[in-house]
């Protein structure tokens, strides 16, 4: 009977091969020791510009390797880090948190190392207090090391300011836009009266700086959700649906903005800018096919005093092997000079407070807009700025809460107290 | 000993053989099934993970919310404007195929491009031409005079852009699976209708269509399947939307990706998991509705074909009778003179 024999041993081969196919899903990761080579994972996302800074760290350190992840957007790094928190494994040794979703990742901070322990409590003075409050849980825990922050200004097209009759030097922008929203939206209407095209891009964003800049903003600062029946929320709000009805809003799909040529075609005058944005702005101005003739320029002043848009840590795991080492990596890529090279690659403005000096001492031209010296107009922004406590469904609140009926509110189809009606509508059935 | 192994063999090797499906199909199959059933019945909140047991409360809050009722509706809408022009187009398409054309192997590769083409590459590129601003849709409507579309804001044309994309991508591929099916149809039954006279239409019809349909009934409940399933395309299709809703009023949210919402944007996992186990439920309904109506058309159709060749027969031998024994050959198909005339040589 050797034809069964045979089938006997096959069988059992492809039972076995099954089995190893389970069973290589559990490998393990070996421990390295101290002084050998260490494997260091980390993952970032949207424009981060460390890829420079790894290899400096690597030639340094040779026993270090870096394996670097780079996630295209924060909201899909949002979902990527998310996933594995709830999976219970999978996230590399160091992650980069975004500010805008960091109150959900508070709520499950133990998942995340306390850096005290690595002695991050020796450089708290390094950064604006601010950031480093905000990487404080509620325990006291330190859970990230503060990279960049996005203080705003505003981005405006100079040759279309001189087209409407405004001044186009940015100085003299800065003093015509120096106030509070009123100043911001009647300067605009008289924009849009004597043109007939719009003033800012849609009013998603500038909703989102006219909240960040709030003291409180959706949630108190004892972590109460804030909405409903808060006043000074919902005169923000009429604010700015006035200036919508009024023409101001040129109704366009975050972005996207028709493939960047609204930014070429005259489509807005103004854009609400943190630091970070400004890549956004060229990026898009290029891929609408500008440049730097197309006119866009950054003026140091933003409507209602200073606001911060984003802005990220980085934080080490607690499932990690290598917590000491992922801790001074991080520690490192933290640290002024690293971030000045950061913001050189890659535009995101330092949190550190040396750093920020450097920056404002020494102004760079930057030659797409306009040869601003957007490091020092950034540094200035950045005075002033007050931390908001961001409650775990803040960015739920921001995209799909408020959202909707804002893009409603720029086509149109709702006024203001419809839209803000829809928006609590939707606030009780998402969030409440 | 050897005797015994062998009957041991004889009885065991079988379930070795299968054991690699099943032990896959358990662990990627069966196991989140099963798991996503015991996170819908507990209050789960995404990162926190699993709290108390609330029974079928997730079930009934889901079935409670509009916006579940809303997906349900875009994905329907959705999968009939794409499976069914998806499904007529690849049969005629594989009909195409299986006649003799030079490069048959050029046209075959043709078919089956858009599908090497990753979804999210698809939705970008779709996505751009149904721009509303400026978008090669909208573009060339305009040449026709007709008014520019909103593509990502009204309802139904949304719906038609998106089954756009997966009418682009899977209808190659079901002409490729029905194509494989078509040639396994024996040539002879074609040449032997094509002798008695039946056109290529009717050939088409009554023997083609009938011959495959086993295949037809697995490419419609594969594309009943993946057609409830569409994520890709409405989660891409405007990326102003970063919470996944679909258009600013979900005009195209479908009900996987209305689940992607509630599981990573409103971290409500045991809701997900109970959207989840209904748009399962969901599936399996319609996958069983499907197969009952493609059965009862196959049936139907050979049923009438009977009839008629009943009748035929019937009609012929009352003519062919007087004179005697009736020519064999013409009693199959055809009484047309022409045919008969054809036939009666062949056996000649």
């Amino acid at each position: 009977m050797t034809f069964s024999r045979r089938t006997t041993v096959t069988s059992a081969v492809a039972g076995a091969a099954a089995l190893a196919l389970v069973a290589t899903g559990c490998a393990t990761t070996e421990t390295p020791d101290a002084g050998g080579p260490v494997e260091i994972t980390i993952t970032t996302f949207g424009t981060f510009g460390y890829d420079d800074l790894y290899e400096e760290y690597m030639d340094a350190n040779p026993n270090v390797t870096i394996t670097a992840n780079n996630i295209d957007t924060g909201g899909n790094a949002r979902t990527d880090t998310f996933t594995k928190l709830a999976a219970g494994s999978g996230l590399s040794d160091i992650v980069a948190l975004e500010e805008g979703w960091l109150g959900a990742i508070m709520e499950v901070s133990d998942n995340f190392v306390d850096l005290r322990d690595y002695g991050i409590e020796d450089r708290a003075g390094d950064w604006v207090d601010w950031k480093y409050e905000q990487a404080t849980d509620p325990n006291g825990r330190v859970i990230g090391y503060g990279t960049d922050i996005g203080p705003e200004g505003i981005c405006y097209n100079g040759p279309l300011f001189e087209a409407a009759g405004l001044p186009s030097d940015r100085e003299e922008v800065a003093a015509l836009l120096d106030g509070g929203w009123d100043t911001f939206f009647s300067v605009g209407q008289d924009y849009v009266d004597s043109t007939g095209k719009a003033w800012y891009d849609h009013s998603g964003f500038v909703w989102n700086a006219m909240v960040n800049q709030l003291e409180e903003g959706y949630y108190t600062a004892d972590g109460e959700l804030n909405v409903d029946g808060n006043a000074e929320l919902k005169a923000r709000f009429d604010q700015l649906a006035a200036a919508t009805l009024g023409g101001q809003s040129a109704a366009q799909a975050a972005w996207d903005w028709n493939g960047g040529q609204s930014f070429v075609d005259g489509t807005f005058a103004t854009f609400v800018c943190p630091g970070w944005m400004l890549g956004v702005v060229q990026g898009n101005t290029e891929a609408g096919g500008g440049d730097a003739s197309t006119g866009w320029d950054f003026a140091d002043v933003f409507p209602g005093g200073a606001a911060n848009w984003g802005g990220a840590f980085l934080a080490v795991s607690e499932t990690s092997e290598v917590k000491e080492e992922a801790a001074k990596l991080a520690d490192w890529l933290t640290q002024p000079e690293q971030q000045i090279k950061q913001f050189e690659a890659a535009g995101t403005f330092p949190s550190t407070i040396a750093a920020q000096e450097e920056l404002a001492a020494n102004p760079t031209p930057n030659a797409f807009f306009n040869d601003a010296p957007v490091g020092s107009i950034l540094a200035g922004r950045a005075e002033g700025v007050v931390a908001q406590f961001k409650g775990p469904d803040d960015s739920l609140i921001q995209e799909n809460v408020f959202g909707p009926p804002l893009q409603l509110l720029d086509r149109g189809e709702l006024d203001g107290e419809g839209a803000w009606a829809e928006a609590l509508r939707l606030l009780n059935e998402l969030v409440g | 000993m050897s005797h015994r192994l062998s009957r041991l063999d004889l009885k065991a090797s079988p379930y070795l053989y299968i054991a690699p499906f099943f032990l896959l199909f358990g662990v990627f199959g069966l196991f989140p099934l099963v798991y996503t059933l015991v996170v819908s019945l507990h209050d789960w909140p995404l990162l926190q993970g699993q709290g108390d047991f609330v029974g079928l409360d997730n079930f009934a809050a889901v079935l409670g919310d509009r916006f579940f009722w809303n997906s349900i509706f875009n994905t329907i809408s959705i999968f009939l404007l794409s499976s069914i022009p998806q499904i007529a187009v690849a049969l005629v398409l594989a009909a195409i195929l299986d006649q003799h054309l030079r490069a048959k192997t050029f046209w075959r590769m043709s078919v089956l491009l858009p599908y090497v083409v990753t979804p999210v590459a698809v939705a970008l590129i779709f996505s751009s031409i149904f721009n509303e601003q400026a978008g090669l849709a909208n573009n060339l409507i305009g040449l026709l005079g007709i008014d520019p579309v909103e593509w990502k804001h009204d309802v139904f044309a949304s719906h038609f852009a998106i089954a756009t994309m997966v009418n682009w991508r899977w209808t190659g591929y079901n002409a490729l699976i029905l194509l494989a099916a078509m040639q396994a149809v024996p040539r002879d039954l074609h040449e032997s209708a094509a002798l008695d006279g039946a056109g290529a239409m009717r050939r088409f019809f009554s023997i083609t269509v009938p011959s495959i349909r086993p295949t037809v009934i697995f490419v419609i409940i594969t594309a009943t399947i993946g057609g409830l399933q569409i994520f890709a395309e409405p989660r891409l299709f405007d990326v102003s939307n970063a919470g996944g809703i679909g258009g600013a009023q979900r005009q195209f949210q479908t009900t996987v990706l209305y689940l992607w919402e509630m599981a990573f944007f409103r971290q409500d996992f045991g809701r997900a998991a109970a959207i989840a186990w209904l748009l399962f439920l969901l599936i399996v309904a319609i996958g069983l509705v499907n197969f009952a109506i493609s059965q009862r058309i196959a049936t139907a159709e050979s049923s009438r074909i009977s009839k008629k060749t009943k009748r035929r027969l019937a009609a012929h031998r009352s003519i062919t009778m007087p004179g005697g024994a009736a020519p064999a050959v013409t009693t199959t198909a055809s009484d047309d003179a022409p045919a008969v005339t054809k036939n009666e040589e062949v056996v000649r």
